[in-house]
């Protein structure tokens, strides 16, 4: 009797032992304003534009909330929603661009590589390993906002040949992307 | 080949003038081309990161959508209620008092909504010089009557109580978070004061709000 009252003193939510328990989100307003932002970087890397990034971070938000009830632990909400960020994002491609193996890869890509959020980095190494001529076409446009027409100009071709070393350098870093970085 | 790389160089052009990216059937080597340009667009150095009014549509539609299904799920309930409860005349009387204590619960389980901390004798006194606190951060204040924390958010100064409401440890400001963290039971609240998330039986109440104004470079709230 007096060890439990001497624990209740010093800690007026006694943890059980082994692993404390995790926090709660009480409603979804605060699921929202924990995670909106988050999981809106997440959907824009791997949409590229506002618009969609909007749409989606919205749909994955909205599936979650309505299929979770709350409260609920926070890790469990947060896995939740990463994973259904991964399945909107997944049929996004499908849907829009017909993209079955992109679709694929994404379903099947571990959670924690779809929440990191080191894109920046990612880039920078990823042209790091390209080869010159397709690292040049791919700086003077993502890097520096050249349209294909200055980019041409900068590298001395015609633009329908800055357009075409564009799509292979492209193809070229989906590769390194998918076989060395992951 | 080139007919891709027209299309590819379409989508590109689109991304990186931030426009939504027209649709079309994608060829296995198209969209892998997409992929690496959505990669390198989203790599751009402020491209991710949302604007205020996009966050205020997904709030606005989330709490159109949410808030209708709540009112929908107490009519259930409460229907659902009504088909046990048997004698069809008293289950309507006694169900609307049902539904007023379901709806009076979740109304006092919102804890304290925004309070705003008004002391009797209250009076405005400077706290700290407005240029200590950079936009997009939270600064701890302790005066004889509190411990408060002071908010700088896009220019906007507000503050909040800097105590926990579960048990009164004091608050850290997480500003790459735009939290505040009771280091003792894990609880959050937004800069707001609203509860985020809790390490605890029930939700605490969200933190009063307390008044504060910007007089002649000084943030001043309103003590005793």
């Amino acid at each position: 009797m007096a060890v439990t009252e001497l624990r209740v003193l010093r800690n007026p939510d006694p943890e059980p032992s082994g692993q404390p328990e995790p926090a709660f989100y009480p409603d979804w307003e605060s699921v929202y304003q924990d995670n909106v932002v988050g999981i809106y970087q997440l959907v824009f890397r791997k949409v590229g534009n506002a618009a969609d990034a909007e749409d989606l971070a919205e749909e994955a938000l909205m599936q979650t909330l309505k299929t979770l009830r709350l409260p609920a632990p926070v890790p469990t909400v947060r896995a939740y929603l990463v994973k259904t960020a991964r399945t909107v994002l997944a049929d996004h491609w499908r849907r829009h661009y017909a993209a079955r193996d992109a679709a694929n890869e994404l379903d099947q890509l571990p959670v924690e590589i779809i929440a990191n959020p080191d894109a920046v980095d990612r880039a920078q190494r990823l042209l790091g390993l390209l080869p010159d001529n397709f690292r040049n076409i791919l700086e003077l446009r993502f890097l520096r906002g050249y349209s294909v027409r200055e980019a041409a100009n900068e590298l001395g071709v015609t633009e329908s040949n800055a357009r075409v070393l564009q799509f292979r350098a492209l193809r070229k870093a989906a590769e390194l992307e998918r076989e060395v970085l992951r | 080949m080139k007919e891709s790389a027209d299309r590819v160089a379409r989508f590109v052009d689109e991304l990186l003038h931030g426009r939504r990216p027209h649709r079309f059937e994608a060829t296995h080597e198209e969209a892998e081309a997409m992929t690496a340009a959505v990669s390198l667009s989203a790599a751009r150095v402020g491209a991710d990161v949302p604007d205020k009014a996009a966050l205020d549509r997904i709030h606005q539609r989330l709490a159109d959508a949410l808030n209708e299904s709540e009112v929908v799920d107490r009519r259930l309930s409460r229907r659902a209620w009504l088909r046990t409860a048997g004698a069809a005349a008293a289950a309507v009387v006694v169900g609307v008092g049902l539904d007023e204590v379901v709806r009076n619960r979740q109304e006092s389980g919102r804890a304290g909504g925004s309070a705003t901390l008004l002391p009797d004798n209250g009076s405005w006194r400077p706290v700290a010089a407005v240029n200590e606190i950079p936009t997009g951060h939270a600064m701890q204040v302790s005066t004889a009557s509190l411990d408060a924390v002071i908010i700088n958010d896009g220019g906007t100064i507000t503050a909040v109580s800097g105590v926990c409401t579960h048990l009164g440890c004091k608050l850290q400001p997480d500003d790459a978070n735009r939290k505040l963290n009771c280091p003792c039971h894990q609880t959050a609240f937004s800069w707001s004061g609203k509860v985020l998330y809790y390490r605890l039986k029930a939700a605490p109440a969200n933190l009063p709000q307390i008044p504060s104004r910007v007089n002649n470079g000084q943030v001043e709230l309103y003590l005793v």
